[in-house]
């Protein structure tokens, strides 16, 4: 499979500060990545170095086997960006600013166009000065898809969206990847990652920690069990890959990593009236991965 | 899995307790209007040095002086331009009519930039907002910004007083202190008024820009008064009805008369107070005009990121055109009348001391020509300014993700920025001579085109000193540009007292300028400015392309 987006160690450093640290990253053509780490591990930093607004310290980045910094010109004309900031021309009215970009990029789907504003209930007629910063951050939506692009790179597109928007903007998200569009999604809106993405980089202070589907990484992780027993609650704490004991009244929760014969063991001579396990879900990876002590396992 | 957020035990830390939770906004505010206001106080009281040394260097003997006051004392000309010129026998008179026309518009446009600035420039950025959650409310806020403000104008006296006192206490000025610190006292009175116009108007606009407009508005309809006044028509009364007026009628030193200090106290009172009553009934954000919210579409200039910079610079640029041309209308419309008065005279001798040689209209328009070359030079300055706002503002990103490389954006807006460049010089040789003309003035229409193109050359160096800034430290931008403006023309104000370091004239970018048409043009030295320009927006350009986008 053909790859849309490819770095080779990767590197941006601020004096001593060390934003971005050799990344190796690669996106196949049609696949929807999501990309999350929390406030300052380097998500920002990524695209605007893929998007060759930031020059690399070290590394190389390509876009459709065009170098990101040598062709900007002609990986722009393949790839479209919404940043999580929608700094527009205050006095331009957001119909301007969309045709403004669509000139400036050189081919829009004028009848899609026409089709976004409806969907994301954006007035052109009014200034961006007068906008609520969620309508700014629709007028740059749409003019990322209007264009059609082979390549959406998107920072947190939906910051000061509504519930209603954001049903639209994972619906436009679908559809690209319906027509091959390749996708990719920073964004710190898990349940967002969960829904649109076929895989998940998570990165921390400028590394990548993690990548992969999310059921590969569930195996990574921990199953959360949770017990309800009729008389005494047993002590689960020493059972072996057992984890995050809480006890609540006759319910006990836990965290169980690797098998879980030996928790089965334990709960077989106790008096269960309930037992429910479930996979992680990315938030529970996410935090898993960050909370705690704070420190990637 | 996830650990409950410790909380921290209730340690008695040293939590250092603000004392004057109440009086945040004002010491914000002083602290910044301070600051300019020192730098321009420091700029005001030069300004009177420079003119009372030059003066006592030049006009040595009384009959010099007397033939001064002879040829000027009655010229209703330059009495509509600078105001009338009762005593210019004494360094004093000679000193109020040759500055503080001047030093009143100057102090005018700081004031109503700088109130605009901390208030309505503060609200458009949201930072009010963050300050109007703490513990005040709107009027709360605006009084205190108002209060911060008039500390502003407390510095902008002060070093103006204090280098004019010491100037003063010179032996050949003989200026004592008290008619000193009223002269400093007048001409910061209009610096005052105007910030209480910006205040008001602040309240009125619903942008930063458009509280600015309204305010300069303000100011040209005073200036018109005041010029109709002098004018020597039979108008005079009609300069009760201009702020402008009311200073001039302050008279320091000639003729004191601090009555006139009633009016102006009244309109700033009275507009510092609506300023505050407004604030308390409006919306923050909004302005009692409301701004159109809706417009239809006009997509004539979005075709590219050249012709949008054209779109957002146009109404920008076209003031500045029509302040230049109005300029060099009114000059060349004084030229013969005030060229006739020296020729002939002493004063000729004098005026080639002042680096204007010849006689007649060419020595007066060459004097009046550097002014307008530095009106020329801020539009150059602000045409980099605009491209590096459009960068820390984050919208650079917006042209630069789509197929335009930073190389053709660069350069666009350069290319923009020389024809505005170009057209405000030829206006003002244009406009120079339509007004020359009018008079039958014997300056030919080629003479003054001439003079119109000798004004590119300094501008250039300054944008291109600005592109270079932009490339390697994007930050300092306006810093340079605007500091190097505001230093060449200090070095040509300081120059004119005499003997100067030429490696210090060396650094202004008028020096190296002809006085045309008083003076050909030197090409050879314009062709050296130029090179200087270009240089460095090719070396700027470059570091450009090599570097990071930075924000603010």
């Amino acid at each position: 499979m053909a790859t849309a987006i490819r770095t080779e160690g990767l590197t941006k450093r601020y004096g001593d500060v060390v934003a971005l640290d050799h990344l190796d990253l690669e996106v196949a053509r049609g696949e929807v990545v999501g990309y999350l780490g929390p406030n300052g591990a380097g998500k920002t930093t990524t695209i605007r170095l893929l998007l060759g607004l930031s020059r690399p310290t070290e590394g190389r980045g390509e876009v459709f086997g065009l170098d990101c910094q040598l062709q900007p010109v002609e990986v722009h004309r393949r790839l479209a960006f919404v940043p999580g900031e929608a700094n527009l021309w205050p006095s331009l009215t957001g119909g301007e600013t969309l045709a403004l970009l669509g000139r400036v990029h050189g081919h829009v789907d004028e009848a899609y166009r026409d089709e976004l504003i409806d969907r994301f209930d954006l007035d052109p007629t009014k200034k961006v000065r007068a906008y609520s910063m969620g309508n700014r951050q629709k007028v740059i939506l749409v003019a990322a898809l209007m264009v059609r692009p082979d390549l959406l790179v998107l920072d947190e597109p939906t910051n000061g969206l509504d519930p209603l928007m954001e049903q639209a903007f994972r619906h436009c998200i679908g559809e690209a990847r319906g027509r091959g569009q390749t996708v990719f999604l920073s964004s710190h809106v898990l349940s967002e990652v969960e829904a649109l993405c076929d895989r998940v980089g998570i990165l921390r202070e400028g590394r990548l920690v993690e990548i992969g589907t999310l059921a590969e990484m569930r195996h990574l992780s921990a199953l959360s069990v949770e017990a309800t027993f009729d008389s005494a609650v047993p002590d689960l704490s020493g059972v072996p890959g057992v984890s995050s004991v809480e006890t609540n009244g006759r319910v006990v929760r836990c965290q169980v990593r690797g098998s879980i014969q030996p928790l089965l063991r334990a709960l077989a001579d106790a008096d269960v009236t309930e037992l429910v396990s479930r996979e992680p879900s990315l938030e529970e990876l996410f935090l898993a991965l960050y909370g705690e002590d704070g420190h990637a396992r | 899995m996830h650990a409950e957020p410790t909380v921290a035990p209730p340690v008695a830390a040293p939590v250092r307790a603000e004392r004057f939770p109440g009086t945040v906004v004002a010491r914000l505010s002083a602290r910044r209007a301070a600051r300019s206001g020192a730098v321009w106080g420091l700029i005001f009281g030069l300004s009177i040095a420079s003119s009372e040394v030059s003066y006592t260097r030049i006009y040595t003997t009384q009959a010099e002086r007397d033939a001064l006051a002879a040829a000027y004392g009655s010229n209703k000309a330059t009495s509509a331009l600078f105001g009338p010129a009762p005593q210019l026998q004494t360094v004093g008179g000679f000193t109020v009519f040759k500055i503080s026309m001047t030093l009143m518009i100057l102090g005018a446009v700081w004031g109503l930039l700088t109130s605009t600035r901390l208030l309505r420039g503060e609200e458009d950025s949201g930072r009010w907002d963050l300050l109007l959650t703490g513990l005040t409310t709107r009027r709360g806020a605006t009084a205190q910004a108002l209060a911060g403000l008039g500390a502003g104008a407390g510095t902008l006296w002060l070093l103006t007083a204090v280098v004019s006192v010491l100037s003063g206490r010179g032996s050949k000025v003989g200026i004592a202190a008290g008619p000193s610190l009223y002269l400093a006292l007048a001409v910061v009175t209009t610096a005052v008024m105007f910030l209480a116009v910006g205040a008001l108007t602040s309240q009125l606009a619903e942008t930063r820009r458009q509280a600015a407009s309204y305010a300069a508005v303000f100011l040209g309809v005073s200036y018109a008064l005041r010029m109709i006044a002098d004018a020597g028509v039979g108008l005079h009364a009609l300069i009760w009805a201009s702020p402008l007026g009311w200073v001039e009628e302050l008279q320091p030193i000639t003729a004191p008369q601090p009555l006139a200090l009633l009016p102006i106290i009244a309109l700033t009172a009275v507009l510092a107070a609506v300023a505050v009553h407004l604030a308390g009934i409006r919306d923050v954000g909004a302005g009692i005009v409301a701004d159109r919210s809706h417009s239809h579409r006009h997509l004539a200039l979005l075709s590219g990121p050249t012709g949008l910079a054209i779109r957002l610079l146009r109404a920008t640029v076209i003031a500045w055109w029509v302040a230049i041309a109005a300029a060099a209308l009114l000059y060349g419309l004084i030229a013969r009348s005030a060229g006739a008065t020296i020729s002939g005279s002493s004063v000729r001798e004098v005026f080639a001391k002042l680096g204007a040689p010849g006689t007649g209209a060419d020595a007066v328009l060459g004097v009046c020509f550097l002014v307008l070359a530095v009106l020329v030079a801020f539009v150059g300055a602000g045409q980099i300014t605009a491209a590096r706002a459009e960068e820390s503002g984050g919208r650079l990103d917006h042209m630069l993700v789509r197929p335009v490389s930073r190389a053709s954006w660069l350069s666009g807006r350069l290319l923009v920025a020389v024809i505005v460049l170009l057209l405000s010089s030829v206006g003002a040789g244009v406009f120079a001579w339509l007004g020359a003309a009018s008079q039958h003035s014997s300056v030919g229409f080629t003479t003054l085109l001439g003079a119109g193109v000798n004004l590119v050359p300094p501008a250039i160096a300054i944008l291109g000193i600005g592109v270079l800034a932009f490339g390697i430290r994007p930050r300092t931008t306006s810093v340079v540009v605007y500091g190097l403006l505001g230093w060449s023309l200090l070095v040509v104000i300081i120059g004119g007292i005499g003997a100067t370091n030429h490696w210090v004239l060396d650094t202004s970018v008028f020096h190296h300028m002809a006085s045309a048409p008083a003076a050909p043009p030197e090409w050879e030295a314009n062709g050296i400015m130029t090179g200087i320009g270009v240089a460095s927006a090719l070396v700027g350009g470059l570091a450009f392309w090599r570097r990071d986008l930075q924000g603010e």
